[in-house]
């Protein structure tokens, strides 16, 4: 007969592969280095763990994720509040937040259309951003959804629905990366940056 | 242009295969069930991206491979063509989704790059004729759009590109509109849906309207040379929706005989008319869950002196129609692209009676490289089989013919 790992062990393996990027392998070698060390790292991995389910929740003006409800970013009273910048995922919102350059405010869709994977625009936070808008201050709307069928899907249908209601609507550049090189650029993507060229 | 090598592993009957391809002709012998047909299936998948014998990629994979736990396939081949020479790759790999169902994945290289299905476009041309064309003639319409839309997409990449954006956007549009067939909502997430699908719709429609006027040409003049001038071949292209044409006005101008929109109507035009049209239809498909306008329905009829072949013509008379489109699809795709594409025949002449194999022989001598395959050489004549490589296709291996 032959003998597999203690259960404990395999239930970690299980949970920890129906991560993204992450398969029975990865899985299995996490939970060894886990078992292995004498450190306190399992019990501060479950506390954080535990603290995320617990002490996270949707902002309710711009839905991204916190502790504290509204967000710090829709409380900051130095930010400009007569602009919203419209994401697809909470991650997004930290790789705008680096750039340092954008003070309004966010709104996460948590999604982009995509009929073939069910998700229809009663899915996503849209009534909730069609509200704000309506009620706020808002003069400018920034579409910042991703460049993919689906986001371009996601902000011609936001687009339709805003324009009544905002002066400015603005989609997010697409062009070359920084540091690349012209000659490695896909045609796509050097189609839009012509399309998009700046008077100079 | 020619294929220089071929190189196959797990690939149907083959578990390896290492072939130099010299230009000319190259005849495959062998009997039933060795792998002649799937040598000119590799290449035409490395054409196209896909097989045209299946939709399903997974019996692309060699059976005892598949069943040993080493789900994959590889081809490769190397094209010479007038202006450079390049190597296309096609993989085909088992894996494991998240939740542990088997996905197949298809990766496709050119120069080792990792491209898209839609930028083989160009990379290799070919023509191939297999003995079940003769579906083209009488079988379903679906098989003559996928043969227009893989004759199209080879040589020209608007089409490729319009292809695929409105595929994708056929396939959410329907998912949309049996979402609200069902559960309802907001209609308007139609509009952007719409709009890309008008504008890819109207890039296919015009693009097959001059395709199917230039095969019809080139088809007419050498069904004519096989008749013996008896019968006039005509395709007439059916578009489902045309923008070009209102209803109304259809009457006023030949079908299959006009290659491009009527002078004053811009593509702006076209695309507003099949976009008043899906309006137009829009409870009508939203109460039927799906999408009832466009190419995807479109139509392409083969008629002898105005008799349509699908339904009247004889068995014969089909083949001739064939061996007529597949002919005019050479000389299309030479003059399209400005070199011949390589011929592959499957089996096709055991079919035909002396005078059409006495031609279709000769087309041969028009290109730069064909593949045919055969159960017995000597249907061939001496001449061409002193101009031919002779091999031998037995079990998944290819060796001289002896």
């Amino acid at each position: 007969m032959m003998f597999g790992a203690p259960p404990s062990v395999t239930r970690l393996i299980e949970t920890l592969s129906e991560l993204p990027g992450i398969g029975p392998k990865t899985a299995s070698r996490l939970t060894f280095f886990l078992l292995r060390g004498e450190t306190d790292l399992p019990l501060r991995l479950a506390d954080a763990l535990r603290e995320l389910k617990e002490r996270t929740r949707f902002c309710s003006v711009c839905f991204n994720i916190t502790e504290a409800d509204p967000c710090p970013i829709c409380s900051d009273p130095a930010r400009d509040r007569s602009s919203i910048c419209v994401v697809e995922e909470p991650l997004d919102v930290l790789a705008i937040e680096r750039t340092e350059q954008f003070r309004g405010l966010y709104h996460v869709l948590h999604g982009a259309l995509s009929p073939m994977e069910g998700i229809f625009a009663e899915n996503l936070r849209v009534a909730e951003l069609l509200q704000r808008v309506q009620s706020g201050t808002v003069t400018e709307v920034i579409l910042a959804t991703n460049p993919t069928g689906e986001g371009d899907y996601t902000a011609a249908y936001l687009l339709s629905k805003l324009r009544p209601m905002v002066a400015r609507l603005t989609r997010l550049g697409r062009g070359l990366p920084v540091g690349g090189d012209l000659e490695y650029a896909d045609q796509v993507t050097l189609a839009n940056a012509l399309d998009g060229r700046q008077d100079l | 242009m020619h294929i220089r090598s071929l190189s196959l592993e797990n690939f149907r009957t083959y578990t390896r295969l290492e072939l130099e391809c010299p230009p000319g002709p190259i005849l495959l012998c062998g009997s039933n069930a060795q792998g002649k047909t799937s040598l000119l299936e590799a290449i035409y998948c490395l054409s196209t991206g896909h097989s045209p014998l299946t939709h399903v990629d997974r019996h692309l994979i060699n059976w005892t491979a598949a069943e040993q736990d080493m789900g994959y396939a590889r081809l490769r081949a190397e094209v010479v063509s007038r202006s450079r020479a390049l190597e296309i790759a096609l993989a085909l790999a088992n894996s494991q989704t998240r939740t542990g169902a088997q996905r197949l994945q298809k990766q496709i290289r050119i120069d080792r790059q990792v491209r898209q299905p839609r930028h083989l476009t160009g990379c290799l041309n070919v023509v191939l004729f297999l003995p079940q064309d003769i579906d083209l003639v009488a079988g379903p319409p679906a098989g003559r759009r996928r043969y227009l839309d893989d004759t199209l997409a080879q040589v020209d990449a608007d089409y490729s590109a319009a292809l695929d954006v409105y595929r994708e956007a056929l396939r959410q549009r329907n998912a949309l509109l049996r979402h609200l067939a069902e559960r309802g909502g907001d209609a308007s997430q139609l509009d952007p849906l719409d709009a890309r699908l008008a504008r890819s719709g109207v890039v296919l429609c015009q693009s097959r309207r001059r395709l199917i006027a230039d095969l019809s040409r080139y088809a007419t003049r050498i069904h004519s040379e096989l008749t013996g001038g008896q019968e006039w071949l005509k395709l007439e292209y059916h578009p489902n929706f045309d923008p070009a044409l209102p209803p109304g006005l259809a009457y006023q101008m030949p079908m299959g005989e006009l290659s491009g929109p009527p002078d004053g109507i811009s593509a702006d035009d076209l695309v507003n008319a099949f976009r008043a049209e899906l309006d137009r239809r829009r409870k009508d498909e939203i109460a039927r869950g799906m999408t009832l306008t466009g190419p995807h329905r479109d139509e392409m009829r083969f008629t002898a002196d105005g008799v349509d072949l699908g339904t009247f013509g004889s068995r014969g008379q089909q083949r001739t129609a064939v061996l007529a489109l597949k002919m005019a699809q050479r000389e299309w795709m030479t003059e399209t692209a400005g070199e011949p594409p390589v011929l592959l025949l499957d089996e096709v002449l055991a079919e035909l009676d002396m005078q059409r194999r006495a031609f279709l022989l000769a087309q041969v001598g028009q290109v730069e490289q064909a593949l045919l395959t055969a159960t017995d050489p000597t249907m061939f004549g001496a001449d061409f089989l002193s101009r031919a490589l002779l091999l031998r296709v037995e079990r998944g291996i290819v060796g001289p013919y002896t």
